[in-house]
C-alpha cells in the first residue's frame, strides 16, 4: 500500500504554551499569528498598542488638513469625492481605535491622550493646507507615502491589524486616484493652476520625505524582528520615491531637492538628509498647526460631550 | 430619456423652479451637514452623518444635471455661479450648522417634509422627475430611520438633551413651512401633473404627520402655514456658505477642476 | 463611553456567499449598531447582506485539542482516499487478463 504521503501529518502542538515568552517570539518571528484574545507578552501588547494606536490617531487628525475644503470644493464630483476620502480617513481612525482598544486600552482614555498631547500622530498631520492644489498633494502623495507602509503592514504579526490594513488599502487605493486626477487636471489647466501645483510641492517635499522616519537599525528594531511591521523605514522611502518620483517628473513638475537622484549601480535613490530635529519637533507637538488643532479637536469634543452623556443615559435607562 | 409629454415654455419655466427648489435644498442641507464630517460626536455616528451629506449633495447633483439638460447649461455652473438671491432653497436651510440637537431637529423636519414631497413627485408626469424621484425615496428610506433614531435618542436621554432638541424644533418650526412655499409657476405644475400635488396640500399632510411626534417634545407648535417668499429670503449664514463654496471655482475664471 | 458594548458584523458578499466576519462596532444598543454596521460594512454598496452580534453573544472555541487532534483522521477527507497506485495495477491486470 502507498499512502503513506496522502496521509495528513500529526497535527502541530499549539503555537506556544500561554506563558512562554520566548516560544511565542519564535512564533511571530517565524511568520506565526497573533489574536486579541491569544495570551501574548507585554512588552509585544504595549509595542502592538503604541503602534495601532499613533496609526489611529493619525487617522483622527488627518482629517482636519483637508476638512475645510469640504466646503470649498469647486465641482460637486470634487465635493463628493473629497467629502468620501475624508469619511474614509474617519472610518480607519475607527478601524484601528477598535483594534487598541482590544488590546486594552479604552477609547474614551486614548482620544483623551491624543488631545492632551500624551500620544502621538504622524507628522504630515501637523502642517497647515494653503490652496486647493494641496487637496491633490495630500490625496496623492501622503497617501501614497502611507499606502506603502500599510501595504507592508498587511503581513503583521498582530492578525486583527492586518486584516484592518487590507481593508485600508483597498479604500486608500481610490483615494490615491482622485488626488491623481485632481494634480492632473490642475497641471493640464492654466499657468497659475501649475504654478499652484508646484507651489504646494514645494511645502510639502521636505514632510513626505521626513514621513517614514529616520533609518533604524534592523538589529535592533523590535517591531520588525516581532513582526508589527515587515519593512523598515528606508525601504519604504525607498519604494516610495521609486514609483512617485516618475509620476512627478513627468508632469513637468520639479522637486525641490537638488541632490535627489536614482543611482543605477546600487539601485539605490539618493536625496538630501531630511531634516530629523524637525520632525521629532513636529511630531511631539511643535508643528505649525499641531496646537491649533488639537485645540479644534478639544473644543468640539467638549461640545459633544453633552450629546454622548445623553446616549449613556439611554443606554443605562434601557 | 424617457418618454413624457411635451413641455411649452411656461410648463418648462415652471419644471426648472421645481427642479431648482428642490435641488438646493438637498445641495444646501447637505453643506452644512458635512460640516460634521470629523467632529461628529462618536466616530461610527461620524461615518452615518457624512454618507447621509454624500446622499444629499449626489441627488442635488442629478437633479442640477437634469435642470442643466432641460435649460442646456452645466451642472456644475448652475450650482456655483449663481449670487445667493437666485438660490431657491427653503428658508429652513438659511441657518448655519448648529449644535448636535439643531442638526438633528433640522434634519427631522426636513426629511419628513422631503417624504411627502418624494411620494408626490414619484407620481410626476415628467417621466425624468418620476424616475429620479423613486430613486431618492429609496436612498432616503435610511436618512428617515436616522433621523427618527436621533430623534427619540435626545427626547429621551435626559433633561440637557431633551431641552435642547425642543428648543430648536420651535425655533425652526416656522421656516421649515416653507419647503412646501408656493412656487413661482405652481398652477402649471398642477395643471400638467408635473406636481401631482399642490404644496399648500402637502404642507397640511405633513403637518399632521410630525405635530404627534413632536408635540409630546416641544409642547404645542403653533400653527403655521408656507410664505410666498419661503423661498426667497437669505441670511448673512447662507451668504457665508456662498462664499465659501464658490471660492476656489471663482477664484480662475473658466477653468477645469 | 461606558455604555457602549461592542457588536461583530458579518457580511455576505452576494446572493448565496457566506456570512464573513468582517469587523465590529461600538455601539449603545441593538439599533445603533445596525445604523453603523451598515456605515462600515455597507455603504459603498458592497455587501449584500449584514448580521451583528453583540460580542457577548458570541461563544468561541480554539482549543487546539478539539480542533487539531493529535491521531491520524484522513478517513475523514478526500486526501485520505488516493487510489492512483491500485487504479493503475487493477487497469494493467485486467488489460492483460483480457490479451490472453
Amino acid at each position: 500500500m502507498n499512502d503513506a504521503d496522502t496521509i495528513q501529518p500529526l497535527s502541530a502542538r499549539p503555537p506556544y504554551p500561554p506563558g512562554d515568552a520566548e516560544a511565542f517570539y519564535a512564533h511571530v518571528g517565524s511568520g506565526g499569528k497573533v489574536e486579541a484574545d491569544d495570551w501574548m507578552p507585554d512588552d509585544y501588547r504595549a509595542a502592538v498598542l503604541k503602534f495601532v494606536e499613533m496609526h489611529a490617531n493619525s487617522e483622527l487628525m488627518g482629517v482636519l488638513p483637508e476638512r475645510d475644503w469640504i466646503m470649498r470644493a469647486p465641482t460637486l464630483r470634487r465635493k463628493l469625492a473629497l467629502t468620501s476620502k475624508i469619511q474614509d480617513e474617519v472610518g480607519h481612525a475607527q478601524l484601528l481605535y477598535r483594534v487598541a482598544e482590544d488590546l486594552g486600552k479604552p477609547r474614551a482614555q486614548m482620544l483623551q491622550d491624543l488631545l492632551e498631547g500624551k500620544t502621538k500622530f504622524h507628522n504630515v498631520f501637523h502642517y497647515p493646507t494653503r490652496s486647493w492644489a494641496d487637496v491633490g498633494i495630500i490625496a496623492w502623495l501622503v497617501d501614497a507615502a502611507a499606502i506603502v507602509s500599510q501595504q507592508a503592514l498587511r503581513d503583521s504579526s498582530y492578525a486583527p491589524y492586518a486584516r484592518t490594513m487590507k481593508k485600508i488599502c483597498w479604500e486608500e487605493s481610490v483615494h490615491i486616484m482622485h488626488g491623481r486626477d485632481v494634480v492632473l487636471t490642475l497641471m493640464n489647466g492654466t499657468q497659475k493652476q501649475r504654478a499652484m501645483v508646484q507651489e504646494a510641492l514645494g511645502r510639502w517635499w521636505g514632510p513626505l520625505m521626513q514621513m517614514h522616519g529616520p533609518p533604524t537599525d534592523p538589529a535592533k528594531d523590535k517591531d520588525l524582528h516581532w513582526g508589527i511591521k515587515a519593512k523598515n523605514n528606508e525601504q519604504l522611502r525607498q519604494e516610495f520615491l521609486s514609483i512617485y518620483v516618475p509620476r512627478l517628473l513627468e508632469l513637468g513638475l520639479r522637486i525641490p531637492d537638488p541632490l535627489l537622484r536614482h543611482d543605477a549601480a546600487s539601485g539605490r535613490w539618493e536625496y538630501t538628509e531630511p531634516d530629523w530635529a524637525e520632525l521629532k519637533s513636529v511630531v511631539t507637538g511643535h508643528g505649525p498647526a499641531s496646537q491649533s488643532r488639537l485645540e479644534f479637536r478639544r473644543v468640539n469634543f467638549a461640545d459633544t460631550q453633552w450629546v454622548r452623556d445623553a446616549l449613556l443615559g439611554n443606554a443605562a435607562a434601557a | 430619456m424617457a418618454e413624457s409629454p411635451p413641455l411649452d415654455a411656461t410648463s418648462r419655466e415652471a419644471l426648472a423652479e421645481l427642479l431648482l427648489s428642490v435641488a438646493d435644498d438637498e445641495f444646501v442641507i447637505g453643506f452644512w451637514d458635512s460640516e460634521w464630517t470629523g467632529i461628529a460626536p462618536m466616530l461610527e455616528e461620524d461615518v452615518a452623518t457624512s454618507s447621509i451629506a454624500q446622499d444629499e449633495i449626489g441627488h442635488a447633483k442629478v437633479l442640477y444635471e437634469l435642470l442643466a439638460e432641460l435649460t442646456d447649461e452645466d451642472a456644475d455652473r448652475i450650482a456655483f455661479e449663481r449670487a445667493p438671491d437666485a438660490f431657491r432653497h427653503a428658508s429652513l436651510m438659511n441657518h448655519a450648522r448648529g449644535d448636535w440637537a439643531f442638526s438633528v431637529a433640522r434634519r427631522y423636519l426636513y426629511e419628513t417634509a422631503d417624504q411627502v414631497r418624494l411620494a408626490a413627485l414619484a407620481g410626476s408626469t415628467y417621466e425624468p422627475l418620476a424616475l429620479l424621484a423613486g430613486k431618492m425615496r429609496r436612498e432616503e428610506t435610511y436618512h428617515l430611520m436616522h433621523a427618527d433614531t436621533w430623534l427619540r435618542r435626545l427626547a429621551d436621554g435626559g433633561s440637557v438633551g431633551r431641552d435642547r432638541l425642543s428648543n430648536s424644533l420651535e425655533c425652526l418650526w416656522a421656516d421649515a413651512q416653507e419647503i412646501f412655499a408656493p412656487l413661482i409657476g405652481e398652477e402649471t405644475l398642477v395643471r400638467e401633473g408635473i406636481l401631482p400635488e399642490p404644496m399648500q396640500a402637502m404642507s397640511m399632510t405633513w403637518q399632521a404627520r410630525v405635530r404627534p411626534k413632536l408635540e409630546p417634545i416641544c409642547g404645542a407648535l403653533p400653527a403655521a402655514t408656507p410664505s410666498i417668499d419661503g423661498r426667497m429670503r437669505r441670511t448673512s449664514d447662507f451668504a457665508w456658505l456662498h462664499g465659501e463654496f464658490t471660492s476656489v471655482a471663482r477664484s480662475e475664471e473658466a477653468a477645469t477642476w | 463611553m461606558d455604555g457602549e458594548r461592542v457588536w461583530e458584523v458579518f457580511r455576505q458578499e452576494d446572493e448565496g456567499d457566506p456570512m464573513m466576519h468582517s469587523g465590529n462596532v461600538n455601539a449603545p444598543d441593538e439599533e445603533l449598531a445596525m445604523h453603523y454596521a451598515r456605515e462600515m460594512y455597507g455603504r459603498r454598496g458592497e455587501s449584500h447582506r449584514l448580521w451583528i452580534v453583540a460580542r457577548e453573544a458570541i461563544t468561541e472555541l480554539d482549543d487546539p485539542d478539539l480542533l487539531k487532534p493529535p491521531f491520524d483522521r484522513s478517513h475523514k477527507k478526500p486526501g485520505g482516499y488516493v487510489i492512483k497506485h491500485k487504479l493503475q495495477a487493477a487497469k494493467e491486470r485486467a488489460a492483460s487478463e483480457a490479451g490472453e
